[in-house]
């Protein structure tokens, strides 16, 4: 089981198959609008892959910066209680990774939950742009 | 709500600026979607002797079932509507991200009817349509025009537009929508004469299937088998996959089939300078997909523009390299991109805008085309190339008679140079030499929208499969692919899916998606009575088994060892179209039998 995403911008191919891959997998169909990964074109660059990337995220800045506390860590990964959230986009403007989403569909924050440790997104990227990083704690111990 | 199918289309009235949800009836959603639901609309609906240009015409933008699904290869939007070049029914499509968004529009596309009083764009947000006065960007490039959209009213919507080429009835123009484009038949001046330049989509809607279960399996099967295919060295979708498009390149030329200054040659010295693989290996490339697609076949490269300018493009792709390319002796990949950018902004198909400049320059070189002063036109000259492209683009001086498309320009000059002018029913040829190929030969001349090369059997015979000089056997194989991918353009599949997937995916699909049965016989068939429905269109707006020929070059061999002896032979190019006709189901003029049309069920 991976530990984290590995993010290459310069592989992907901007085909959004982790957007549809993330809509089904939270919502059963697909909507941009309910994925928790976002993908920024920046022609002719790379673009830039939204994605919460809370192994990589020392600082965590969404915890702090919520006012309800509806941001907590869950199992290592970043878990937004929607039930807490009062949609003030706190969270939305504090992540430097731009991977927290709020919108008129869904109506409070959301963020990717890594699925579980087994990410619907990472499945359908053909380059290998969103993978995971490899869980080396085998080794070492 | 039939599965992925939303079973509404917007009306939109340009004059009355009003709009209405359309639901779409039962005997249009018998024909599934795309080129399907295109074509019934616009057969019913516009006579087909209306001017293009006029009010009558409509345009309609179509999606079909797998469009917004993550089902592979199906990001394309389709357009039906009377061709302004071409003056016969045409379709057009594009990739990128518009059709899924229609589609999260909770919509299957629009009808767009009548003409706006003035200058407007769109926005359509679900089914809400607003009109918003275009003064601002009129005169304005594509890139800009979309820039502007997504400025004022979200960077999440996604564009289509028109370039000044739309705006002044440039009859190649085309309708682009981040790059993409709806290319062919002039598609853009259709938009230009609804005094339409851009229409942005938002959509909130959800994409789901009526059998989840069915449907997700039937995605992993494609998936496995692309993946696979994209792995193979010599697979041609997976050279598009490593290289874009432009890989095929040299392999055309070694079969002397690769269309050079005007069509005269098969071969071109500097095509490995042009080609997909010499941008891969010079040129900044970031390789880009459209929708959902693990092909990736895009490529967008930086290039040095004119006078040392740092520019970049999403191109050029395949069919470029010829047209703006070996067609016209450019063998400097610089120029080619910039071409291609030039066409990209202006908004103009760069297959017949090429076509009709390389007819233009040789004219000019042999002193059978008075050009404007200062435009001293000659092959291989990248003043010539780029200045001719702004010249057609602004409709001015000489770009205002090759604004009217390869033909009509030809027939201006004089009757007797219209042989030289590389089109069938004023559209431009493809990057294919009929007279190297003989089904596809077969393929442009009896092409419903003119010259079409998505419907010929190029990879057959370019492989060296079946024979391309031969003749047997090529009117039951055309009317074959022509049905075939008429039938896989209601999923609006992309022209590569059908490359590597295997033919019954398609009503499977099609069932797993929206619950509707075909088999693959009813599928194929549905091709072909979308086939006969276009073609009595064009009966109707006036075409005939005269139309249904290649110019007077195709009967001269091409020039050039590589080639040596490749020709079209009219008697036995007379005979294969009496064959491709009985096969067709019908009469010698080309007009189908009464039992034809009972057989397809046209009433």
């Amino acid at each position: 089981m991976g530990v984290g995403f590995k993010i290459v911008p310069e592989n992907c191919t901007e085909c959004k198959r982790c957007v549809a891959a993330c809509a089904l997998a939270k919502g059963g169909y697909i909507q941009p609008l309910i994925s928790r990964i976002g993908i920024d074109k920046r022609w002719p660059e790379a673009p830039v892959i939204r994605v919460c990337r809370f192994d990589d995220c020392d600082d965590k800045p969404c915890i702090a910066v919520c006012p309800v506390e509806a941001i907590h860590l869950q199992n290592g990964y970043v878990f937004i209680d929607e039930d807490t959230c009062i949609s003030c986009g706190a969270c939305v403007s504090a992540c430097p990774y731009g991977a927290i989403f709020m919108n008129d569909k869904t109506t409070v924050a959301i963020n990717c939950d890594f699925c579980g440790g087994d990410p619907a997104c990472v499945k359908e990227c053909v380059t290998a742009a969103i993978s995971l990083k490899e869980d080396d704690s085998c080794q070492e111990a | 709500m039939s599965g992925s199918m939303n079973d509404r289309m917007l009306r939109i009235d340009c004059g009355g600026q009003s709009s209405s949800v359309w639901n779409v009836p039962q005997e249009v959603r018998d024909y599934v979607g795309g080129i399907g639901y295109g074509t019934k609309i616009v057969v019913d609906e516009v006579n087909p002797s209306v001017d293009p240009l006029s009010p009558e015409n409509k345009i309609v933008l179509t999606v079909g079932p797998l469009t917004g699904t993550d089902a592979p290869m199906h990001p394309q939007a389709c357009i039906v509507t009377k061709s302004p070049l071409s003056g016969t029914i045409l379709n057009c499509y594009a990739g990128g991200f518009l059709g899924a968004e229609i589609k999260f529009c909770g919509i299957d596309g629009i009808i767009l009817e009548g003409a706006c009083d003035r200058w407007m764009y769109l926005i359509i947000e679900d089914d809400k349509v607003t009109f918003h006065g275009a003064g601002a960007i009129i005169g304005r490039s594509t890139e800009d025009a979309e820039k502007y959209l997504k400025e004022k009213h979200g960077r999440d919507l996604v564009t289509l537009s028109i370039g000044k080429a739309g705006e002044n009835g440039v009859a190649m123009a085309s309708v682009f929508s981040e790059t993409r484009t709806f290319g062919r038949g002039g598609a853009g001046a259709a938009l230009g004469s609804k005094n339409i330049k851009a229409i942005g989509f938002r959509g909130t809607k959800g994409v789901d299937v009526a059998d989840r279960a069915a449907f997700r399996s039937l995605v992993q099967e494609n998936m496995e088998g692309i993946k696979k295919s994209c792995a193979e060295e010599y697979n041609l979708v997976g050279m598009f996959s490593r290289f874009g498009t432009g890989a095929g390149m040299g392999l055309v030329q070694s079969r002397g089939g690769l269309a050079t200054r005007n069509h005269s040659y098969g071969t071109f010295e500097d095509a490995d300078k042009i080609d997909g693989f010499a941008y891969e290996k010079n040129f900044y490339t970031h390789g880009v997909a459209c929708y959902g697609c693990p092909v990736h076949c895009g490529r967008v490269h930086k290039f040095t523009g004119r006078g040392g300018r740092e520019l970049w493009a999403r191109g050029p792709e395949y069919e470029t390299m010829f047209s703006l390319g070996s067609d016209l002796m450019n063998g400097d990949p610089d120029v080619l991109a910039e071409a291609n950018r030039l066409t990209e902004l202006y908004g103009m198909d760069s297959l017949t805008t090429g076509v009709t400049m390389a007819w233009a320059i040789e004219m000019a070189e042999q002193g059978l085309l008075l050009t404007d002063p200062g435009l001293d036109l000659k092959f291989g000259d990248p003043n010539s190339i780029l200045d001719l492209l702004v010249k057609i683009g602004e409709c001015e001086g000489i770009g205002e008679l090759l604004a009217k498309g390869p033909k009509r320009a030809a027939e201006e000059v004089g009757p007797q140079y219209v042989g030289s002018a590389m089109q069938v029913k004023n559209s431009g040829f493809a990057a294919w030499m009929p007279r190297r190929m003989k089904g596809v030969a077969l393929a442009f001349a009896t092409s419903n929208r003119g010259a079409c090369h998505k419907r010929a059997p190029i990879g057959a015979e370019i492989i060296g499969q079946i024979d391309m000089d031969s003749y047997e056997g090529k009117a039951p194989l055309v009317k074959q692919i022509q049905d075939t991918v008429n039938a896989i353009f209601t999923l609006v599949s992309c022209r590569f899916h059908e490359f590597i997937t295997p033919h019954d995916f398609y009503p499977r699909y099609i069932e797993a998606a929206t619950g509707q049965r075909l088999s693959l016989e009813e599928f194929y068939l549905l091709g072909e009575r979308i086939w006969n429905l276009e073609k009595l269109f064009n009966l109707q707006a006036g075409f005939s088994r005269k139309d249904d020929y290649l110019p007077e070059r195709c009967y001269e061999p091409i020039m050039g060892e590589a080639s040596e002896g490749a020709v079209l032979h009219r008697e036995k190019y007379d005979v294969m179209l009496d064959e491709y006709y009985r096969v067709r189901g019908w009469n010698s003029e080309g007009v189908p039998s009464q039992e034809t049309l009972d057989r397809l069920g046209i009433a």
